[in-house]
């Protein structure tokens, strides 16, 4: 098995990108991943696509209208999904090709166009995320799922609201430093705990932002990364794990077990522990997937999740700084770009290039990408070269 | 709220026309166990009980994942349990969405009716409405039963209400 590095890195704006197409968002991304590997499309043998959904990208094949308009045909490339953790599967497959020694480079790209459609509409596309036949017949949405969590775990372990909109005034505060930020404006505890329910517990500040957005990767096997990049950055463990379609079939309802096994895994492939962890970056689609992501990664106990905010131990100088680039909470969450943007964030960290939000001398990251409401988690560990 | 007809009428199934599955799901049609909603019409929940390994399947199943098997029996579930988890969606997906008023000027207020899932029997989850209680006094943990509920148009559901 080859070893893979992460050798170039490209972000486009997210945000409601009403002046680009899905194609020209991708353009955007591949070009500054380009500039960034001094790595051209010629040299790239291979390509993955990450788009969530063919509704938001009027058509089924986007991955085609991506190829065709940045000229890659007639290599490989072709698309891959998992919900809202698309990007991280793009990226799990990239790393597949080179592992596997069927290429030495290969572009990994995530995009979603979200706000063409309506609000009403992405909320019902996403709704069906869940189980269309058994679940959504009761009006089920996406934070209504992430809702039913919130209740569960408040109920257990007495974690509140305002621990819930702790993780949003961070989240926003970091994204008010990410240029790439959806959302670059941080919000008062206040604002967050008085806005408007949009399912109970869980307002509209405890929910992510639907985005139009672009990320791209480039990876290289370790011949190749060397003569690269002079700061590889290496992917040292892969996990993955999935979970019954159904909130009310799950094992737990304050954890995600799909979390926890991909957590499991990676950790064991790429000999570390949470406690080795120096910066990560999780699906936090709502306040509370974030605090669940605390306890299901290992950064506290069960049950301490809403403590290890209140304490700011995620912030920047804590214990374990989590999101600090935003998060999909303020850098926006466009489906199938979310992975790649996360280790795009990691990537800069461990090479030192985060800017106001470096975290001091990491050495190890982490990326914690969850599909709809649990059914699959992705986790990837990155070491500095 | 649900004393109005109209009201969660209005609400619940305002993308009524696009109703499939008997009157019960929205995308889903044909099925191997469709007889679930003719059972439901008739005022009863039932499950799937798998002949050889005695797995119990609600939402009903047709085949067995536990053995593999899809020799299965129809069984009744015994509807109380307690409360998993609950919410109450106030940003409705577009099927949900209340229909704007044919008055100019005028709106009405949308009051969303919270839904749950109780645990019965042996750990069987079953979503549902609750329809009669005030979000601020629903707890998890609470017992509740779960019924089928005919809406005025003749569309099916299920209701939770506390015991």
């Amino acid at each position: 098995m080859k070893k893979v590095a992460v050798v170039g890195i490209g972000h486009g704006k997210f945000g409601v990108r009403s002046d680009a197409s899905l194609r020209e968002l991708v353009f955007e991304a591949v070009k500054a991943c380009m500039d960034d590997s001094g790595i051209t499309l010629k040299e790239v043998e291979s390509m993955v696509t990450g788009v969530a959904g063919d509704e938001f990208s009027f058509g089924i094949q986007p991955s085609a209208q991506v190829h065709d308009y940045i000229g890659f045909h007639p290599k490989p490339n072709f698309r891959v999904e998992a919900a809202c953790a698309t990007g991280s599967a793009a990226l799990r497959t990239g790393w597949m090709n080179i592992a596997s020694g069927l290429a030495d480079i290969v572009l990994v790209v995530g995009v979603e166009k979200m706000t063409e459609v309506p609000t009403s509409t992405a909320t019902e596309i996403m709704g069906r995320a869940g189980d269309a036949t058994w679940e959504y017949p009761f009006g089920t949405t996406f934070p209504g799922y992430y809702a039913m969590i919130a209740n569960a775990h408040m109920a257990e372990y007495g974690t509140t609201e305002e621990q819930l909109a702790r993780v949003a005034v961070k989240n926003h505060y970091y994204g008010s430093l990410n240029p790439y930020a959806q959302m670059q404006k941080e919000i008062t505890l206040e604002k967050a705990v008085t806005s408007f329910t949009v399912a109970y517990p869980l307002k509209l500040y405890d929910c992510s932002l639907i985005t139009d957005g672009a990320a791209a990767l480039m990876l290289a096997s370790e011949e190749k990364a060397k003569s690269i990049s002079k700061k590889p950055v290496w992917v040292a463990g892969l996990g993955c794990g999935t979970d019954a379609m159904r909130l009310g079939d799950r094992k737990s309802l304050t954890s995600l077990e799909a979390t926890r096994e991909a957590a499991r895994i990676a950790y064991k492939m790429a000999g570390v522990g949470p406690s080795d962890i120096d910066i990560a970056t999780v699906h936090d689609c709502f306040t509370i997937a974030e605090v669940v992501a605390y306890e299901d990664l290992g950064f506290c106990e069960k049950g301490e999740g809403g403590k290890l905010i209140e304490a700011k131990e995620t912030y920047v100088g804590g214990r374990i700084p989590v999101n600090v680039d935003g998060g999909l909470k303020s850098k926006g969450h466009p489906l199938g770009a979310t992975g790649v943007s996360m280790a795009i964030e990691i990537t800069k960290q461990l090479r030192g290039e985060a800017d106001q939000r470096q975290v001091k001398n990491a050495e190890i990251g982490l990326t914690h990408n969850v599909g709809g409401s649990g059914q699959v988690s992705f986790i990837h560990i990155f070491r500095r070269g | 709220m649900w004393a109005d007809p109209d009201r969660c009428h209005s609400f619940i199934f305002s993308g009524g026309d696009r109703m499939e599955f008997k009157n019960f799901s929205l995308f889903i049609n044909q099925t191997k166990v469709n007889r679930f909603t003719d059972d439901l019409a008739g005022g009863r929940i039932m499950s799937t009980l798998c002949k050889k390994c005695e797995k119990q399947y609600y939402p009903p199943q047709a085949d067995c994942s536990s053995c593999m098997g899809s020799d299965m029996e129809w069984k009744e579930i015994k509807t109380e349990g307690k409360l998993l988890t609950f919410t109450k969606i106030h940003v409705p997906p577009e099927h949900f969405a209340v229909r704007q008023p044919l008055m100019p000027f005028s709106s009405i207020q949308f009051e969303p009716c919270p839904i749950g899932i109780i645990e019965v029997e042996k750990k069987l989850p079953i979503m549902g409405w609750i329809p009669k209680m005030d979000i601020k006094k629903i707890k998890v943990g609470m017992k509740m039963k779960a019924s089928p509920f005919t809406l005025p148009d003749g569309k099916i559901t299920i209701v939770l209400e506390p015991v």
